[in-house]
């Protein structure tokens, strides 16, 4: 019997006496390797290829691995490669993959699961879908080695398996990955440092993972989802709280050992509690959007579109949605993340100030004739419906005839995929948000695309910002990129391909006996540790 | 002869009384003083709901400002000369937002009460006295109440578009089986009774025997029953606006104030507080309302007062 | 009365018919689109498509219909369009804490109204009767959220004397069960003491009125034998009655009282369901509960001519 088992054999032996007969020490001891957390929303479902909300991605990081990971200023490291090698010309990369690692049913991790992980990922991913169109052939070449052959250089392919934006490139057995990427996956084998365990999955509820021991974690040190991942609890529960203020009060209870988000109106609230810290969650932020159906009337019309971005105060959107605390959101120049390096204000004067007549003026001129302005809000998510409030009274100020559609998050996503025109289940708006970590540069931001039919809901067709993207993926230099960059922000202000409602960030919180919590766009639960 | 308690409860009272005879009231003395002392719950009820009544109608006039206007500037203002209900998280004036919020839990409270009285009175009377019907009738109305009613509504909301509407649609549908089978109840009951064999004997026709004989007594336990419908549904309005299916939010409706306060409970809890005290106290006011006619056409328990 | 049970229980096969097609049919024309959720915020109009079509959500309404009930009597409650697992497990996983909210509930409320009731009735027209029935009045008038809210606010936060949310299961301990049940089913058991208080009231003060309880008087019985022998005993017909049907209270209450105290249990599955639009789990949930209610109502009809042999059918 291996040492990992015995491991394991006695700590079920001391869990189940834990449970049986509850004993002051045991529990404590037990307690102490038992991280609870409330994540931001439910683990509805767990196949981060299939679904891809942030939460599923949150989850599948601790039990899936990936071939590169982002690191905190967003590079690429190697993650379960050892290394690459590309040819001269650009167009093949060779991957060698690091020895010792093993899924959780305890076969070896080999280049064919890598290479049906990577199929089964890429026509679901907006970056493997532009590898894809260029592929000669993606081919495991022995148990540790894989080829992925070009037509054409594609310089960001370490970001594109690394990156933080869902869906992330996590690597499967084969036989998993094979699933065809229109069903869910039944079986999660992972191959990251936790186990999921599945029977003790209570969707709304409760999620668990466990301690993976014989995860083989990389040398250096920890950065986002770059370097070496250990688990230093032996179980993490996910424990689901749809209501911030039973969030909150089990947090200064000590129910609960870290929130992912509590709202930033009860964190004076927690910042009393000198049991518990609080900390920005993710430097990256969010970008709220005000997203706009290009194809019916009012939205149709650019002048239309350019008066609400000039009625816009960001400032009324930002303290609806985050507060009053003004440390925590800025007003958007720009349609990048802002603090890195492809923030740009290009043409954006006009988003940081609000200008109600200029806006009714423009709106005059437009030849706006009193169409309904269809809005789908969905009113179970805490940053959309405030927005939506913003909205309704914005529109209403600017003389437009606002049609108020009040509904859950689960009618918006049927709704919005409708091209039909407001009048017949089509829409004119709806609100969400981009994680600030997939809008740091054109690569993955899926909504800032404008090609018409194949871009997100709203369908802009503007071709000035699809050039600049296809300028900034060409660009040789940072200069060159730069310009790009530019070129895409003052093309996408001009035409409004969508509204910024602004940019924030939030909150997370813990008890101060956890340690190792660090900022980034997604919980990292390697590295923390409870005492 | 089975008695009066065990028949008259039909097994289908939501909110069950001890049935009333269907007997006049024993005559009031003169006068509002009069009234007063005799029916002091009643008094205190129909008063305090008038008071919300003439509320809502008059919010414009009570100093109040738009309740859906925003200032996120000014958001979660305590309590003061400014805000005397405080702001909202959105920056909108709490008191006019609860002024205003009374007219969407009287109307939720008053359409569900008629709306469902008068469906529940006429299948009630048909499923009474047709007795094919009635199995058929029954079978459904047990189907249905087999689904508790908050969930029923909710199931029902889900099928709509969020508007004051399907509200008092969704909950009337959700309270009709219940009136329906106090109705039945009654006419079941009224049917045994001498003076009603007495004009089917003579040949009066059904209709005639409904009119003449029935409506008017199934209509005091109804307007009780009603009574208890109209404060239900506005309770059964705001749980349905506190986990997203109601009102919509863009309408201040009581449920929804609540609602959207009560992610700020432990640190603003005015937002919910205020709205609670109203709603609670108008369904107070209905219910003493409903207890005080109880009591007023029981001459039994009126008695004993 | 053998043949009227038959009866009864035969009648409640149409009434589970007929939740069956309700439910199917409501929740089949509701709007909102479950492969758009599942798709998530970044997805495409094309992958709603896809997973749609992976669902079956594309194929008419009988077919379905049929599909569902079959497979429902082979006890086959389908699969969480979500989770992907089955419904039957996910029920299974949730119903501890519901049935356990609710026993606790239903106890703590029969154990506290009935001699409320009683004595109100007894004491009719005194401070104590208006003390009980200001308090049941109150009962109906405050939502429980408010209730529940509250009561966290002072036991749990400010005196620290119970755990604010949260379950423990039962096999962990009775002590650490109960602990974590109490304030919930205070808050939830609110409507329903004040609905078995009134009744239980205005029924004993019919049958405190009847002959026999003035013969029992004349015989010189206790007031105590009066109370609870005679008088509850013949009273018993509608309070039991109302006790049962009460259970809708219960668990339409059950919804806000387990969001409230992050209760892991059926009513947040429900809620969670609806507002993902998990059709799956949404029949198998509805469909369970009533089917649970049919039977209690049915149990306690049944109870009718134990209780109260004067019924005949």
């Amino acid at each position: 019997m291996e040492r990992r088992n015995l491991f394991k054999a006695s700590a079920g032996i001391a869990a189940a006496t834990a449970a049986g007969f509850p004993s002051p020490g045991v529990s404590q001891n037990a307690a102490a390797r038992t991280l609870r957390f409330v994540p931001q929303a439910n683990l509805a479902n767990f196949d981060p290829i299939w679904g891809t909300q942030y939460v599923v991605r949150n989850a599948a990081a601790a039990v899936w691995d990936m071939l590169y990971g982002v690191d905190e200023n967003l590079v690429p490291q190697p993650q379960m490669v050892e290394g690459e090698t590309v040819s001269a010309d650009g167009l093949t990369w060779e991957f060698r993959l690091r020895p010792g690692l093993l899924f959780h049913d305890g076969t070896p991790v080999l280049a064919k699961d890598v290479v049906a992980s990577i199929a089964r990922w890429a026509p679901r991913d907006p970056m493997g879908q532009m590898i894809r169109a260029i592929q000669d052939e993606l081919v495991a070449v022995d148990d540790r080695n894989f080829r992925w052959k070009l037509r054409r250089p594609y310089p960001k392919m370490k970001f594109a398996l690394g990156k933080t934006g869902t869906p992330c490139c996590f690597i499967m057995p084969e036989r998993i990955a094979t699933t065809g990427n229109a069903t869910m996956i039944t079986e999660y084998v992972g191959s990251g440092p936790m186990t999921f365990k599945r029977d003790e999955w209570v969707p709304g509820a409760r999620a668990v993972f466990e301690r993976f021991g014989r995860y083989t974690p990389r040398e250096g040190t920890s950065s986002w989802l770059a370097g070496p991942k250990r688990v230093l609890v032996d179980r993490l529960e996910w424990v689901v709280m749809p209501d911030p203020a039973t969030a909150a009060n089990a947090l200064q209870a000590g129910e609960v050992d870290w929130w992912e988000s509590p709202i930033s109106d009860l964190v004076p609230l927690l910042r009393r509690n000198r049991n518990i810290a609080v900390d920005i969650a993710d430097p990256l932020g969010n970008i709220g959007s005000f997203r706009m159906n290009h194809l019916h009337a009012p939205f149709n019309n650019q002048k239309v579109r350019q008066a609400v971005m000039m009625a816009i105060n960001q400032e009324d959107y930002m303290r609806a949605v985050v507060g009053s605390d003004t440390a925590l959101w800025s007003v958007l120049g720009g349609f990048f993340t802002p603090g890195t390096s492809s923030y740009s204000e290009a043409g954006g004067e006009v988003m940081k100030r609000a200008n109600m007549d200029g806006a009714r003026r423009l709106l005059a001129e437009s030849g706006y004739a009193n169409e309904p302005v269809t809005c789908l809000v969905g009113q179970d998510q805490p940053l959309l419906k405030p927005m939506g409030d913003v909205t309704a009274d914005l529109l209403r100020r600017l003389g437009m005839n606002v049609d108020f559609v009040a509904t859950d998050w689960g009618t918006v996503g049927q709704r919005r995929a409708m091209r039909n025109p407001p009048g017949q289940g089509g829409w004119s708006m709806f609100h969400t948000w981009h994680a600030g970590a997939d809008a740091v540069n054109p690569a993955g931001y899926n909504a800032l695309r404008a090609n018409g039919n194949d871009a997100w809901f709203g369908w802009p067709t503007v071709p000035s910002v699809e050039a600049g993207i296809t300028e900034w993926f060409d660009a040789p230099t940072p200069e060159t990129e730069r310009a790009a960059i530019d070129k895409i922000n003052r093309a996408a202000v001009e035409n409004v391909v969508y509204a910024p409602t602004g940019f924030f960030r939030s909150y997370q919180a813990w008890r101060r006996n956890v340690s190792g919590v660090v900022k980034g766009p997604l919980p990292f639960f390697w590295g923390v540790s409870k005492s | 002869m089975p008695d009066g308690a065990t028949v008259a409860i039909p097994p289908g009272l939501a909110i069950a009384q001890a049935m009333p005879d269907v007997l006049p009231p024993v005559r009031a003395r003169r006068g509002l003083w009069g009234f007063l002392r005799r029916y002091p719950t009643m008094a205190i009820g129909g008063g305090l709901l008038l008071l919300m009544l003439l509320m809502a109608v008059f919010a414009p006039f009570l100093w109040t400002k738009d309740p859906t206007s925003l200032a996120p500037a000014l958001r979660t203002r305590e309590p003061g000369a400014q805000f005397w209900f405080g702001s909202d998280m959105l920056g909108r004036d709490v008191y006019s937002r609860v002024l205003y919020g009374a007219r969407v839990s009287l109307l939720v409270g008053f359409s569900v009460a008629i709306c469902a009285s008068a469906i529940g009175l006429a299948i009630g009377l048909f499923a009474g006295f047709i007795r094919l019907a009635d199995s058929i009738v029954m079978r459904v109305m047990d189907g249905m109440m087999s689904i508790p009613p908050i969930l029923l509504a909710i199931a029902l909301m889900a099928l709509t578009r969020g508007s004051v509407q399907n509200v008092i649609l969704a909950i009337t549908i959700a309270e009709i089986p219940r009136v329906t089978r106090l109705v039945r109840g009654v006419v079941l009951s009224l049917r045994e009774q001498p003076y009603v064999d007495a004009a089917v004997a003579s040949g009066t026709g059904t209709v005639m025997i409904m009119w003449r004989h029935i409506l008017p007594n199934t209509l005091a336990p109804l307007t009780v029953q009603a009574t208890y419908i109209c404060a239900a549904a506005m309770i059964t309005e705001a749980i349905l606006s506190f986990i997203g299916a109601g009102t919509p939010p863009i309408i201040p409706s009581w449920g929804n104030i609540m609602a959207e306060g009560r992610a700020l409970w432990q640190v603003k809890p005015y937002i919910v507080f205020f709205p609670a005290i109203f709603l609670s106290v108008t369904v107070l006011a209905v219910n003493l309302l409903g207890d005080g006619l109880r009591d007023a056409i029981d001459p039994r328990l009126a008695k004993k007062l | 009365m053998w043949a009227y049970v038959i009866r009864r229980v035969l009648a409640t096969i149409p009434v589970m018919a007929f939740v069956a097609l309700f439910v199917f049919s409501l929740l089949y024309l509701a709007p909102g689109d479950p492969a758009a959720v599942i798709a998530g915020d970044q997805a495409t109009p094309d992958d709603v498509e896809r997973i749609r079509a992976s669902l079956g959500l594309d194929r008419p309404y009988l077919v379905r219909f049929g599909e569902w009930v079959f497979r429902i009597l082979q006890g086959d409650l389908g699969t969480s369009i979500f989770t992907n697992l089955p419904v039957g497990h996910m029920i299974q996983q949730r119903i501890e804490p519901t049935l356990s909210l609710m026993l606790v509930t239903l106890i703590l409320a029969v154990s506290i109204a009935i001699p409320m009731g009683v004595v109100a009735a007894w004491k009719q027209g005194t401070w104590i009767d208006r003390a009980v029935m200001g308090f049941a009045v109150l009962g109906f008038s405050v939502p429980v959220f408010v209730v529940g809210y509250l009561l966290a606010y002072v036991f749990a936060l400010e005196l620290d004397w119970l755990p604010v949310q949260g379950y423990t299961p039962f096999r962990e301990g009775l002590f650490p069960w109960l602990e974590n049940l109490i304030l919930p089913s205070v808050a939830l058991g609110g409507v329903y003491i004040a609905l078995i208080a009134r009744i239980t009231r205005a029924t004993m003060l019919e049958v405190l009125q009847q002959d026999y309880v003035r013969t029992a008087r004349a015989k010189g019985a206790g007031q105590r034998s009066i109370l609870f022998v005679h008088a509850l005993k013949n009273a018993a017909v509608p309070i039991v009655t109302v006790i049962g049907i009460g259970i809708a209270l219960l668990i339409g209450g059950a919804v806000v009282t387990e969001s409230v105290f992050a209760i892991p249990g059926l009513g947040r599955l429900t809620v969670d369901a609806i507002l993902r639009r998990d059709y799956p789990v949404i029949q198998g949930v509805v469909l369970l509960f009533s089917f649970v209610y049919v039977l209690v109502n049915l149990a306690i009809d049944l109870l009718y001519t134990l209780f109260d042999p004067r019924i005949r059918y």
